[in-house]
């Protein structure tokens, strides 16, 4: 079986042909190969050369994830309607070494008026009775085929690179209505935060800490050039789950909220150059909780300090802001993401309509 | 099995990070710091937790043994055994925090001033570090050294709770060596720690697949309808391994391979296939219907213990084309050695779903090949429209080691122009399906133990119900009349041939692994 490059789009064929095209290309194949698939995972894109870059994502996403990817890489602008379609294989030995995993990828290229046809091109090639995850890696237009996310199960997107939050999140929204709410929204800025929620969360696990949720004084985020939008979701995150309501709505940076009690907490972003998420330092009226990016850059420092209580820097895993991590960290979550909703409800009540790119 | 609902002050920021109860901060104290199992398993199970950020950061652990050296000597020697047993590369920036919560404690097990300081030690910890007064005391030595440790524990107030704290114990197979000792032991055990606090490790239930059972049998609408007496022929369980006694031969010399390996792991295999639905997810409700299996199981007369179970040890042979050495001949192994390497049986659970459905379990050392695995072998279909003498069984296959995974064999029908059926396999390997690797069995058993997650440990009611079903065949072999003989096989056969006639009697066979 020719194996392709992971750059590589593979075997250019018709896309009436796809489904013999892939069969030939297990029948050809010597030693030892299984195909396997758990999942469809579509991925999307309109930006130019997004073909060969999203191959190479999957090639190392099916290192950790057997699927059917179909990788689809559109143009609008075209008057001309091109279509034009491949076929190859990411395989990868088994942990044993014994004999070889291989992912099989149809890739698509749509210009013109038949990017209309995106639909009836995913729902022909998908893997039977496995789930479709569709990886949406642009601005969601705003007219959308509903019979589109009538297959989807799982919507992946990036909130981090859309240029506006709330009008995006009103048309994710409005898919999840339409599939009946049965779309999980799995949101990659979400996933980038995984590491920094555990590493904050974990102070608070023994109950004895848990008066200082009370006492919560002033929240502290920087974030590199880009990420304000991760860090407001973090912000959001932490009132959604603390029962923080909004008091002053983001401003330059600055914003507060009130507790149950009518506390005020305090909450500054501030823009520095660095890890996505950089030092995070929760205050509370006797204790100060920080977490920062170790020098060595993928790990996290975590430590708690006060009056009478010295800071023990501990080391935790710290994300790393690579596509293909975040891809297969989310791949590997199963289940609604409730937690995120309500995050993004406080988001929503964060943004003031000037700053509503989160950016 | 996870506890989460359970703990009465949830912190909120948990929500959707961890479907499993948190472990809370410790002091995990390992008795027999210094030995074999400390190396390979305990220490790197607890870098690799720390390492994947699992363990809350004040863990701390405490290396309790004769010898002596002193905390930086321990941590050395601990980065060693990490570096070659961890199933992570071990990083020096994590391995140098993980360290400073690394220490040693050199006592003997019978000193009682040497407990006395090991509880200042973990005051003073607790102070420090944040333990928070919780302890997690691992019992990493032979079952002669329980008595004075426990003892000494109690003596010096370490079994105690104190408000909002927890003291647990963990406890390594062997769990007694007949159900007179076992009582014994958790007598001696229970003089200072409670049921609720003592943790039987058995590391065959942390691997994936043995929690999957559960998973497969109740999550999926299928196979339940199917598992019964009704629709099942009968049950196979293997337990193959390659190996010899590979060092351990004074404690198999007198344990064998009945009680080193049936008594435990693989009657809890079988309680997970046979058990009922339990009413939900909590250690107890497992717990309870696991032990209903055991408390089934049919008791052998002597002359049934001749017939059902066949007893065997292995004599010169080779392995893998390398010839291996007999039983016997092994070190520290007695020349006329009765000890079972390899042990066959027929089994009934005498209840309404398994009633006339046989059992058959093997287990062996020096077999051909490694390999841990359940198979339900299904009733043929009436071959009513097809040739009789192409009809194969369905079977269903759980692989517990290695490869783990599942299958299933059915019938099809060859391509061509005659009606030729042939039995194919549906095959599900978790290697090829999820590219991540399983953490180790230890890793989730150790974090079970922290976070109060019994499920997957060994009650008392078990262990001593295993022992009762055991002893009836212990004593059948060491009866002076009568006595079942001890057959011989080659290094490197399946055993016996007269395992191969328990099934062939039956009209049945073994699995070809």
């Amino acid at each position: 079986m020719p194996v392709a490059e992971p750059y590589s789009l593979g075997q250019q064929v018709e896309i009436a042909n796809i489904a013999g095209a892939l069969k030939k290309l297990w029948s050809e194949g010597e030693g030892v190969k299984t195909r396997a698939s758990l999942i469809n995972l579509a991925v999307y894109s309109e930006k130019p050369g997004s073909l060969e870059r999203n191959t190479q994502l999957i090639s190392r996403i099916a290192e950790s994830h057997a699927c059917r990817a179909l990788v689809i890489g559109v143009n609008r602008e075209s008057k001309e309607n091109r279509v034009e379609t491949w076929v190859n294989a990411h395989c990868r030995l088994t942990r044993a070494g014994s004999k070889q995993i291989c992912t099989e990828q149809i890739s698509f290229l749509l210009e013109g008026p038949c990017v209309k046809l995106l639909p009836s091109i995913v729902f022909s090639h998908l893997d039977s009775d496995l789930p479709l995850y569709l990886w949406w890696q642009d601005d969601f237009p705003e007219a959308m085929d509903p019979q589109l996310w009538a297959w989807v199960d799982r919507l992946i997107f990036d909130s981090q690179g859309w240029t506006n939050f709330a009008t995006q999140m009103r048309l994710v929204e409005t898919a999840e209505q339409e599939a009946k709410q049965r779309i999980v929204l799995c949101d990659l800025n979400w996933t980038r935060l995984d590491k920094v929620r555990y590493a904050i969360a974990q102070f608070f696990d023994h109950p004895a800490s848990h008066h200082h949720f009370a006492e919560m004084e002033s929240v502290t985020v920087n974030f590199a050039p880009g990420f304000k939008s991760t860090a407001i979701l973090l912000v959001g995150w932490l009132a959604a789950q603390l029962n923080w309501k909004t008091n002053q709505q983001e401003m330059n940076g600055s914003c507060r909220f009130l507790d149950a009690n009518n506390q005020k907490i305090d909450i500054e972003l501030r823009e520095k150059p660095g890890a996505p998420i950089g030092d995070v330092v929760l205050k509370s009226q006797s204790v100060k909780f920080c977490v920062a990016p170790a020098k060595c850059g993928d790990l996290l420092e975590v430590s708690r300090s006060g009056e009478n209580e010295a800071a023990k820097p501990q080391m935790m895993p710290a994300q790393t802001n690579d596509p293909v991590d975040l891809m297969t960290q989310e791949l590997l979550r199963g289940g609604p993401h409730h937690v995120f909703l309500r995050a993004v409800n406080c988001v929503r009540q964060l943004l003031s309509p000037r700053s509503a790119s989160g950016d | 099995m996870n506890r989460a609902g359970e703990q009465t002050e949830v912190n909120p920021l948990r929500e959707g990070l961890s479907t499993r109860a948190v472990p809370q901060p410790c002091s995990v104290v390992i008795f027999g710091a210094t030995g074999d199992l400390t190396h390979r398993k305990l220490m790197p199970a607890l870098y690799n937790l720390g390492a994947d950020g699992e363990l809350p950061p004040a863990v701390t652990v405490i290396g309790f043994a004769r010898r002596p050296k002193t905390d930086d000597d321990f941590r050395k020697e601990m980065e060693d055994a990490v570096k070659k047993f961890s199933r992570q590369t071990v990083r020096d920036e994590i391995w140098k925090n993980f360290a400073q919560s690394i220490f040693y404690h050199q006592s003997d097990f019978s000193d009682e001033a040497g407990f006395k300081s090991l509880a200042q030690r973990l005051e003073k910890i607790d102070k420090e570090r944040g333990t928070r007064g919780n302890r997690l005391f691992y019992f990493a030595v032979g079952p002669d050294q329980f008595e004075p440790i426990l003892k000494h524990l109690k003596g010096a107030g370490l079994n105690k709770e104190a408000e909002g704290s927890w003291a647990r114990v963990i406890i390594e197979k062997p769990f007694g060596s007949d159900l007179k000792s076992a009582r014994e032991l958790n007598r001696v055990i229970s003089n200072s720690f409670s049921e609720e606090q003592t943790y039987r490790i058995d590391h065959f239930l942390g691997k994936e697949t043995a929690q999957n059972i559960l998973v497969l049998r109740f999550a999926n609408a299928i196979f339940e309808p199917l598992w019964n007496t009704r629709y099942i022929d009968h049950l196979q369980i293997t337990a193959a391994e390659t190996l010899g006694v590979e060092g351990r031969a004074g404690y198999y010399e007198g344990a064998g391979a009945l009680r080193d390996m049936v008594q435990n792991h693989l009657l809890q295999l079988l309680c997970l296939v046979a058990m009922e639905a339990p009413s939900d997810l909590r250690a107890d409700s497992i717990r309870d219907e696991k032990v209903k299996v055991v408390r089934c199981l049919r008791r052998m007369t002597q002359e049934e213990v001749a017939t059902n179970v066949v007893r065997a040890q292995y004599t010169d042979g080779a392995i893998n084309g390398k010839p291996v050495p007999a039983y016997r001949k092994e070190e520290k192994v007695d020349p006329k050695s009765m000890t079972d390497t390899f042990v066959a049986l027929k089994l009934n659970v005498d209840n309404w779903r398994w009633w006339d459905v046989p059992i058959y379990m093997r287990v062996g050392k020096r077999l051909p090949k490694s390999a841990t695995e359940i198979s339900v072998h299904f009733k043929k279909a009436p071959m009513v429209l097809f040739s009789k003498e192409t009809n194969e069984a369905n079977v269903l296959v759980i692989r517990i080691q290695p490869d783990e995974g599942i299958s299933l064999r059915m019938e099809a029908k060859m391509p061509g122009t005659s009606f030729r059926i042939e039995p194919v396999k549906m095959d599900f390997h978790y290697g090829t399906s999820f590219g991540k690797a399983s953490p180790e069995a230890y890793e989730r058993l150790l974090l079970d133990a922290m976070s109060g997650d019994a499920t997957l440990f060994a009650r008392r009611d078990e262990v001593e119900e295993a022992w009762a079903f055991i002893d009836i065949i212990e004593n059948a072999w060491s009866a002076k009349k009568k006595t079942p003989e001890l057959y011989l096989y080659p290094a490197g056969s399946w055993g016996p041939e007269q395992a191969d006639e328990l099934l062939a009697r039956d009209g049945r066979s073994w699995r070809r692994l």
